[in-house]
């Protein structure tokens, strides 16, 4: 078995069971609030057209967008509660539509034999109205399964583990093969469920008490065997470090025993990789460390801040703008100060320091492109302006960086086109887009020959990495000493090559990580 | 409790006005003696229909009062009423998740009789209404003809032993020849069980047929009401004579043909 496939396999019982009971706990409580509410509303026209649309609209919501939403409604706090109301939310629309339309499509003659006969409201409800409407009914339940099932992989960004993690890091790192896994066992759970479902209503229908004990028999195996891991810990012993660590990461071993530290990461191969190796560092200490990876970029910030989690990798220019609304520039020294000034004085976080390289925005071209247009920096775009495409990922665009840029330069000719980060160096390459908003870290850039275009008037803002602290773990003793070999210790070019093993070697992040371990300890 | 000269039903002027003003019962009198077949009978909309219900509360009068074996109907708890009055509707109303055994015991097991009992009087019903207890009992409605449904369904309305049974176009639906069995049927059963009935129908000659007294409405109101025998002799209008016409026809053709 090859490496990949053994580590996606180790991931699996903590991811499967995640989503499992992600799903399951939408998916019960979205029942307990649609049926009994579409029961009170299917003979009540107004009534049931109004909460049809209510839920209809949530509906139309994209499901990342109501999860994404769900994180500042619950006050900023990530992981399972917004994923759940999210997925919550999303079953109730099904469930509800079929209850209503199965109640209201019984026939009236025989809701009127049920009256004449001497039936009670709940008589007819149960013995009559109910029974017929059930096949309905549960259809309604199984399109809710499905979509529920499908739609939890997208709680990976608002920090709930779940079986998206296998595509939202494989997207980041170009690992098809972790996507796919992702695609195959969430699509396979929504499948099994759903037809475990329909086989429980055929038991219901033909009154096969046999195939409906069976049924349940296997439905429950299914979901205890999934969720089990949750509940008992089958992980194996950590595994030693490698004896090649030196004095200066070594000097708090031991240090953080028996404490757990929570690590966030943000959704891009470098971000592994840095989490990866604070995992390293941490373990030498002695801590257990629990990962959140994939997070929003925002999302990460407010976990810290609500101390979800203890500890992240930012970027000063990111700081800069998203949380402090800073929309110029300045010198890169200075804005490291003001910024651990102000996340000290506002949050309680502290800056522990930078980790020595910068993975700025710049704009990088082909440089055969480049230099067949004249062009060496950004000054030089404006003539050639509306003749070319920016491509960059979805939040460049609304940045200062850009907004600066383009108005500084005079840019705004140039069309844009957003996309994920992973394929937008590729693009370039090919020729699809002309320019692209590259992180200058990216180990493409030197691999693909892309020129990357001087910024004269100084409009970019640095974009040193930086160890942030949440306020509670601040506070902890040992754990910043724990973390702070790693300030000062990663260079440009080290950075740059390890996300050029992940990118383009195929390494694991993990494997990238050891490899950095290695490079700063020496 | 029951005293033989009392009436099993009486209506005492009722009316009923529908919440969109429409009248559809006009200040009618009726009264129904133990053992006799009422027929309701008249053209479409003529409010036939919404009388019957008034009798087991299906609706309630606007004006008036329904008696029920000397007592007002809005007395009584409206569902211990519909168990104990039969009720036979249009397109049989069987439920379609039921087994025949389940549909007829369905009065039963509301007035909460005992398992032996309830199955005792299902197959006691379903030899009255003669189908065969074996080959019938576990099937569902959709596995049985439109007359098998119908036998089912007016075992179904006998099935507690009401004292009064309300048909609403109970045989309409079916084959003429199956109409005419059910019909006997049904006589039969009536005297056999001593039971009263009100049968709500548009067809004249079922209710000549099987009705002890008719009604005929009109725009809610009886137009007039009497034996077969009192209408057929004595039409009081032009639209009683138009309804009897039908089937007086039919049998002047029948008498000549026979020669």
């Amino acid at each position: 078995m090859n490496s990949n496939l053994a580590e996606r396999l180790n991931e699996l019982p903590d991811l499967l069971s995640g989503h499992v009971l992600l799903s399951l706990a939408a998916i019960t409580v979205g029942l307990a609030i649609s049926l009994p509410l579409g029961i009170f509303a299917a003979p009540r026209k107004r009534f049931a057209s109004a909460v049809l649309n209510i839920a209809g609209v949530i509906q139309t919501i994209p499901g990342l967008a109501l999860l994404a939403l769900m994180v500042p409604l619950l006050g900023g706090s990530i992981g399972y509660a917004p994923a759940f109301m999210a997925l919550m939310l999303y079953s109730i629309l099904p469930i509800l539509r079929n209850t209503v339309v199965g109640l209201q499509g019984v026939d009236a003659g025989v809701v009127e034999a049920a009256r004449g006969l001497g039936l009670t409201h709940g008589q007819r409800l149960w013995q009559v109205e109910l029974p017929l409407a059930l096949p309905v009914i549960v259809a309604g339940i199984r399109t809710s399964i499905v979509w529920v099932v499908g739609a939890a992989t997208l709680a990976t960004p608002v920090g709930a583990p779940s079986l998206g993690n296998y595509i939202f890091a494989g997207l980041q790192t170009r690992n098809w093969l972790s996507v796919l896994f992702g695609c195959l066992f969430a699509a396979g759970l929504a499948v099994l469920l759903d037809q475990l479902i329909r086989l429980l209503e055929v038991a219901a229908r033909d009154r096969r008490k046999a195939l409906a004990i069976q049924v349940s028999a296997i439905l429950t195996v299914v979901i205890l065997v999934s969720i089990l891991p949750r509940f008992i810990d089958f992980a194996p012993p950590a595994q030693p470090n490698s004896p090649q660590q030196v004095a200066s990461v070594r000097a708090g071993e031991g240090a953080l025993r028996g404490e757990t530290v929570r690590l966030g990461a943000k959704a891009f191969t470098e971000q592994y990789i840095l989490a990866e190796l604070m995992e390293d560092v941490l373990n030498t200490a002695g801590a257990d460390v629990e990962r959140l990876d994939n997070l929003g970029s925002t999302i990460a910030f407010d976990a810290l801040r609500n101390n979800e989690i203890d500890a992240y990798v930012d970027y000063t220019g990111t700081i800069w703008a998203t949380v402090m609304n800073r929309d110029q520039a300045i010198n890169r020294h200075a804005m490291f100060v003001q910024i651990a000034a102000y996340l000290h004085e506002e949050y309680g976080i502290l800056t522990l320091g930078r980790l020595g390289f910068e993975n700025a925005y710049g704009f990088a071209m082909r440089r055969d492109q480049a230099e067949a247009l004249g062009i060496s920096s950004l000054a030089d775009l404006a003539t050639h302006a509306n003749a070319l495409e920016v491509g960059g990922d979805a939040e460049v665009f609304t940045r200062s960086e850009w907004i600066n840029t383009r108005d500084a330069y005079g840019l705004a000719a140039m069309s844009t086109r957003a996309m994920d980060a992973t394929f937008m160096y590729d693009a370039v390459r090919d020729g699809q887009v002309d320019v692209i908003s590259a992180y200058t870290t990216d180990g493409r850039i030197a691999a693909y020959d892309l020129q990357v275009l001087a910024d004269p008037q100084g409009i970019l803002p640095p974009y040193d990495a930086i160890i942030l602290l949440s306020p509670e773990a601040a506070a902890r003793p040992g754990l910043a000493d724990a973390l702070a070999g790693l300030v000062g210790a990663i260079s440009d070019t080290d950075m740059r090559e390890a996300n050029r093993l992940t990118d383009l070697e195929r390494e694991t992040p993990e494997q990238a990580a050891q490899w950095l371990f290695g490079e700063i300890t020496e | 409790m029951n005293k033989p000269d009392q009436p099993v039903l009486e209506l005492r002027g009722v009316s009923k006005q529908y919440a969109g003003g429409v009248e559809a019962v006009r200040d009618v009198s009726l009264t129904l003696h133990a053992g006799k077949l009422l027929a309701l009978t008249g053209t479409s909309g003529c409010g036939k229909t919404s009388l019957l219900k008034l009798i087991n509360r299906l609706e309630e009068p606007s004006g008036g009062s329904v008696v029920y074996e000397g007592l007002d109907v809005r007395q009584s708890d409206a569902f211990r009423l519909r168990r104990q009055i039969g009720w036979v509707m249009q397109g049989d109303g069987l439920f379609p998740h039921f087994t025949v055994r389940q549909n007829i015991g369905v009065v039963p097991r509301l007035l909460e009789w005992d398992a032996a009992t309830i199955e005792l009087r299902v197959r006691e019903l379903m030899q009255l209404v003669q189908l065969d207890v074996d080959a019938f009992a576990e099937r569902y409605p959709h596995e049985l003809s439109g007359g098998q449904r119908q036998r089912v369904g007016v075992a179904r309305a006998l099935a507690g032993k009401p004292d009064l049974v309300l048909m609403d176009e109970a045989f309409s639906a079916l084959d003429p020849l199956t109409r005419d069995d059910l019909q006997r049927d049904f006589k039969r059963l009536q005297t056999e069980l001593g039971f009263s009935a009100v049968l709500v129908t548009h067809d004249m000659a079922e209710a000549l047929i099987l009705a002890d007294e008719i009604a005929v409405m009109r725009d809610g109101e009886i137009v007039q009401s009497g034996s077969p025998a009192e209408l057929m002799a004595n039409p009081v209008d032009d639209y009683v004579s138009g309804l009897l016409d039908t089937p007086r026809r039919q049998m002047r053709a029948i008498a000549e043909l026979g020669g």
